[in-house]
């Protein structure tokens, strides 16, 4: 068994190195993107640094030391659960790429989950210079947690969330099984319009009216990005905390099994197109 | 179903396999009333074959564009589902794709390639060597062998974008290969190649196929790669086999007649030539003759006897030709 578990393990790191080295074949892109997401940063920053001109003034429950950590937590948190590579398993769909995974005994799932663990992995190291650079220019007053068990469901809640994450677009890329020309339009509706929005990435949920929130709590969104961070800001504690682990480990086993349905059935469907 | 105790490596029972299309249009309207209303359509692309093929056996898949050959191919590298009908490969139902089936096939699509396009065909190498938990010194031992064959040295560590198509195409061999694989599916894989090139991957099948006993099915357009390589064809039409059995015999039963090329010295009358046999092509000074197989020496000396010739020479019928004419639909008679 163990002897097993080492053989698998070892094949993935295989992948996990080639990816880390195909990430660098692109180096321009890589920087372009970095800066698009340090812009993006310094626009969020401002915006909410001008509603919190005066000092004390408190919003939703943020002050200014808060809602700045907020902003600071969004580097991170984006870095982490919404770099996913797996927009590529639509175009292996569509291409006919697939054949290449699927005649080789390796899963394809664990495949991706493995090559976007490795972008993650190259993102943080990134996400963590700029952090940095950018703590050093705006000296925004910042928030630090110290009590352990915040900390720890934090982390607990950022695995979640790149699973969810994860699934979800595992599963919208697999469009093509039925439809080839959708891959690029299920991802955009997905990554973009329903996470950014849903998902605290544009601003915290609980500035939204609270039939609205309450509604939105039960959907998978909230808890990838919104959730980590007021974890971290301990504003989500106590019986919150658990219901909402909850709420997004019920959601990373439903869409599990609703995943391999799908993939299944997309199998069968599958039309290997190329030659 | 038992394993059956004779060595068969592939066996496919009454298998079909059919696609549903949905057809589009011409141009705006069409594109849009498709969107509305799917004209649905169902395209058989394999109507019940059956054929088995031994271990350690070469056989050439020969059919036109369209024919089922690439299907089947798929369907038994367990990346297409079947529709009906009993495929065993080794064993093993492809279509479940499990680890132990997969660890001993490879699948190489001349216009697919499996190798990382922005890094060295190596770093593909040694994630193939993780995939398929090959071992440290048989993986060296492995690639040393077939690159070596390959005359693939000095292209180990180039970015394989910057390769050219041949050079490619005998990497991906490699990457396919390393595992040892028992059973070989080629689709195409000469194709795009020069002769140079061409030459050299089929020497190279044919060592593989010879050295390790792998089954080799190989599918092809270029008959100089079935002439070369396969003693046993399988020509396949509309998802249809039409003919399976060794090339030799097929020639035998299709090529019922030779062609005479003769020189003439003198121009002639095209009717008393006709008078041999059924005259091809007469363009002096040269004219091609079809006579019956058995009377090829009757004719030749008649020829000889009553034409003033110059020189000639008697030819079987191209395979190509043969082949064309399967297709047509010809029977033996």
């Amino acid at each position: 068994m163990r002897k097993f578990l080492k053989r698998k393990f070892n094949r993935y790191l295989a992948v996990f190195t080639i990816s880390f080295k195909q990430e660098f074949a692109y180096r321009l892109n890589f920087i372009m993107w970095r800066v698009r997401n340090v812009l993006q940063i310094f626009v969020t920053f401002f915006l909410w640094n001008a509603i919190f001109y005066t000092q004390d003034r408190v919003v939703f429950g943020y002050d200014r030391s808060k809602i700045l950590t907020y902003v600071f937590g969004l580097i991170f948190i984006r870095a982490i659960v919404l770099s996913s590579r797996s927009i590529d398993v639509a175009g292996d769909i569509s291409r006919g790429d697939l054949n290449n995974y699927l005649v080789k005994p390796i899963n394809y799932f664990l495949y991706w989950l493995t090559r976007d663990i490795s972008s993650k992995f190259l993102n943080v190291i990134f996400a963590v210079g700029e952090a940095f650079l950018l703590f050093i220019i705006l000296r925004p007053p910042f928030f630090l947690q110290t009590n352990i068990i915040q900390l720890v469901t934090f982390l607990c809640a950022l695995i979640f969330a790149i699973l969810i994450y994860f699934i979800l677009l595992f599963m919208v890329n697999s469009i093509p099984f039925w439809a080839p020309e959708l891959g690029w339009g299920g991802h955009f509706l997905v990554s973009v319009v329903i996470v950014e929005f849903l998902s605290g990435a544009m601003f915290p949920i609980d500035v939204l009216p609270l039939v609205f929130q309450k509604i939105l709590y039960l959907t998978p969104f909230p808890y990838l990005i919104f959730f980590p961070i007021e974890i971290y800001l301990g504003k989500i504690q106590g019986l919150m905390l658990v219901k909402g682990l909850t709420i997004s480990l019920f959601w990373i086993i439903a869409l599990w099994f609703l995943m391999k349905k799908i993939w299944d059935k997309g199998l069968k469907a599958y039309q290997a197109y190329g030659r | 179903m038992e394993k059956q105790p004779s060595q068969k490596a592939i066996i496919v029972e009454h298998l079909s396999k059919n696609f549903e299309v949905s057809e589009k249009g011409k141009g705006f309207f069409g594109g849009v009333s498709s969107l509305i209303k799917p004209n649905k359509k169902t395209i058989w692309a394999l109507r019940d074959i059956s054929f088995s093929i031994e271990e350690g056996e070469l056989v050439g898949f020969i059919g036109p564009n369209g024919a089922g050959k690439t299907t089947t191919l798929k369907i038994l590298s367990g990346l297409l589902y079947p529709s009906s009908g009993f495929t065993q490969v080794l064993g093993f139902d492809p279509w479940s794709r499990k680890r132990e089936y997969l660890k001993q096939i490879s699948l190489v699509m001349g216009q697919k390639n499996q190798l990382w396009w922005d890094l060295p065909a190596i770093d593909s190498f040694e994630l193939n060597r993780a995939i398929y938990e090959i071992p440290k010194k048989v993986f060296e031992d492995n690639l040393k062998d077939l690159v070596e064959i390959l005359e693939v040295e000095d292209i180990l560590n180039t970015q394989v974008r910057r390769l050219s198509l041949g050079q490619r195409m005998r990497l991906e061999l490699v990457a396919a290969l390393l595992h040892k694989p028992k059973i070989l599916f080629l689709d195409e894989p000469t194709i795009g190649l020069d002769v140079v090139a061409q030459q050299k991957v089929r020497d190279f099948i044919f060592e593989y196929n010879k050295k390790y006993k792998a089954a080799v099915m190989l599918t092809s357009h270029n008959m100089d790669d079935l002439i070369d390589l396969t003693k046993r064809i399988i020509v396949i039409d509309k998802g249809e086999i039409l003919y399976d059995g060794s090339l030799k015999e097929l020639v035998d039963i299709f090529a019922k007649e030779k062609t005479i090329k003769a020189y003439l010295s003198k121009d002639v009358d095209v009717k008393k030539l006709e008078e041999i046999g059924e005259v091809r092509r007469f363009n002096y000074p040269q004219v091609h003759i079809s006579v019956p197989r058995e009377a090829t020496a009757l004719a030749a000396s008649e020829l000889l006897q009553n034409f003033p010739i110059a020189d000639l020479t008697i030819e079987e019928e191209p395979i190509e030709s043969i082949i064309r004419r399967v297709f047509r639909g010809e029977r033996k008679t």
